[in-house]
């Protein structure tokens, strides 16, 4: 892996007032305090926030999640800064993290300076999968917005453009780790080999993905030549699936979907509640009865 | 002639067979319980595609321009090639980017002690402070029929033959029904392949998996066809076909993949890509579409080439 903070030039660590890989973890926070753009505060807990992401990483990665152009409305009766999950159809916001954020809860998201452990914090955390990206596309995920966001910007501060990168699946390690995963604490994510700095968009128990323009050997398929809603058509191109399609009929489910879900962030928020609902832990009967 | 007769179901029950797509081999064993020996013989059943029954707009490349009605609920016209293929991809590139697409076009789970099945329907439209006003989305499946040459006269199955099907596990139990919506007969040989023929390269889309090997009696193993190009490894994956008691086991090319095209009689591949190549072709394997390279498959690249100053949905 290039090492970008020594490679990154220096043009755009002037832009913003927090150092660029910490801004952009912090860019989206009017969104959690459900805030419109124009009248976000620049400091929250005395840090600078919903700063301008350098590089363009911000309008890349919506555009990997929403359509180009003038918004509309596209779920009648949820003009909500909450999230509508594919995989129930009802609001994934829960009491819990509604506390959470009302709480202040968010905090933990937004104040450490240091970059890899916000990366760890947002890869790991429930509260901000309550959100949205935008209220007009309330199927949209914040938090995997917020980590696709920080992923190209680190790819395109390592020199890198979006048509070099590519999207990598990996299967997380085998037992002892396996259980360390499913707790899904920052702390495990800072430690576990699975985890790359920045560029892992999605950690869960049995699948990781990663956005990267330097997948070694690992399977990876391109992202393609500018930003676009492609999840269902990257993931059909992989050279393999992560996990065991052939032996568990769950897997050819959640397979199936994910080929069928252009818009990233959904895609993503739909592989991390399915694993948590369907996942190993679940268990499921057999055959597909045909 | 080459005729085809496009047939497209209304789910009207939880359906736990195959995810991906109803399998031709279901479809073919429905069918064949309803027709005589000749037609079992020379009947060619696709993959059964899922298909939200939604509003849309015709896809760039389609004949037809704009706003399409209730593309999902009926059978578009075909006058070209790639008319054929408008609802044949499980992204379903035809929905509207003004309703919610993907929530659309994810099937609901749900489980019956412990198997999970997909809802013939879905409800949208409705948070909890508004539990009234909610729409119902119905799930279609999109599949279509050939019959070996010479034995033409075998299509069109008639409504009585199509209407009432059911399919996949728990059919005896009043899973899987599905009810005829709308049936058509295409002449291949009439269509439009223009943009095929005057692409200056080609790709190939494998739209249904591509079998390599198979258990079944008979049934010859298959190297990946010559005409094909590929870069890496191509993804492969295992499955079975059910006959009766017997269960054979095939070793498959998964479908989705996108590979490039090594021959120079694109316009033939393609009406061969319709009536699909390899073992098992009769069940719905080895379907594939040609596609200029040129023409990108997620729409909205295209268009954002230029200079994009806005993102929808930033406020």
């Amino acid at each position: 892996m290039v090492d970008s903070a020594v490679e990154a030039d220096s043009r755009d660590d002037a832009s913003t007032r927090a150092e660029p890989m910490v801004a952009v973890y912090r860019h989206d926070v009017h969104k959690l305090r459900a805030r419109p753009h124009a009248s976000a505060a620049d400091s929250y807990a005395s840090v600078p926030v919903n700063e301008t992401v350098p590089r363009d990483a911000d309008r890349d990665a919506a555009l990997l999640s929403r359509p180009a152009g003038e918004p509309e409305q596209t779920v009648a009766n949820h003009e909500s800064p909450y999230r509508l999950s594919l995989l129930t159809g009802e609001t994934a916001a829960t009491t819990e993290r509604i506390k959470a954020t009302t709480g202040g809860g968010f905090r933990a998201l937004v104040t450490p300076e240091d970059p890899e452990c916000l990366h760890a914090r947002w890869l790991t955390s429930e509260v901000p999968a309550a959100f949205n990206e935008s209220v007009y596309y309330p199927y949209t995920s914040l938090q995997y917005h917020v980590l696709l966001t920080a992923a190209l910007l680190h790819n395109y501060r390592a020199r890198h453009a979006f048509e070099d990168l590519f999207l990598v699946a990996t299967t997380p390690d085998v037992t002892p780790n396996a259980d360390a995963v499913s707790t899904r604490d920052p702390k495990t994510a800072l430690a576990a080999d699975a985890v790359e700095p920045h560029r892992t968009v999605l950690w869960t128990p049995e699948m990781t993905l990663h956005v990267t323009a330097t997948p070694g050997d690992r399977p990876a398929a391109r992202l393609g030549d500018v930003p676009a809603r492609s999840f269902a058509d990257v993931w059909s191109r992989l050279p393999a699936h992560p996990f065991d399609t052939d032996g568990e009929r769950r897997w050819r489910l959640l397979d199936a979907q994910l080929r069928r879900i252009r818009s990233w962030s959904a895609a993503l928020a739909y592989i991390d509640e399915f694993i948590e609902l369907h996942g190993s832990a679940a268990g499921e009967l057999e055959g597909d009865g045909a | 002639m080459t005729t085809i007769q496009q047939v497209l179901f209304e789910l009207e029950t939880d359906y736990m067979g195959h995810p991906y797509y109803l399998t031709g081999h279901a479809l073919y064993t429905a069918l064949a319980r309803r027709v005589d020996a000749q037609a079992r013989r020379s009947l060619n059943v696709s993959t059964g595609v899922f298909v939200p029954g939604e509003y849309g707009a015709y896809p760039e490349s389609h004949s037809h321009d704009g706003y399409g009605g209730k593309l999902g609920m009926s059978l578009p016209p075909v006058e070209s090639y790639e008319d054929v293929f408008v609802c044949r991809d499980a992204a379903q590139r035809w929905l509207l980017d003004s309703r919610p697409r993907d929530a659309h076009n994810t099937h609901d789970v749900q489980s019956h002690g412990g198997r999970l099945a997909f809802a013939p329907k879905a409800h949208f439209g409705r948070p909890p402070e508004h539990r009234n006003s909610k729409r119902t989305m119905h799930w279609h499946v999109h599949c279509y029929l050939h019959a070996d040459g010479g034995d033409e006269d075998v299509l069109p199955l008639s409504v009585d033959v199509l209407d009432g099907l059911r399919v996949g596990g728990g059919r005896n139990y009043g899973f899987g029904e599905l009810s005829l919506a709308e049936t058509q007969v295409i002449d291949l040989d009439d269509l439009d392949y223009s943009r095929v023929r005057e692409a200056d390269n080609v790709q190939l889309e494998l739209l249904s998996p591509y079998v390599l090997q198979s258990d079944s009696p008979g049934a010859d193993s298959q190297s990946v066809p010559w005409w094909w190009e590929s870069d890496g490894e191509f993804r492969r994956r295992t499955g079975r076909l059910v006959a009766g008691d017997e269960c054979h086991e095939l070793a498959m090319i998964d479908h989705g993949q996108v590979v490039g095209y090594a021959g120079d009689r694109p316009v033939e591949t393609a009406i061969n890509g319709i009536q699909r190549v390899g073992t098992h072709a009769k069940f719905g394997f080895g379907e594939f579409r040609v596609r200029p390279v040129s023409k990108d498959r997620v729409p909205g690249r295209v268009s954002i080439a230029g200079p994009r100053e806005t993102v929808g949905g930033e406020r």
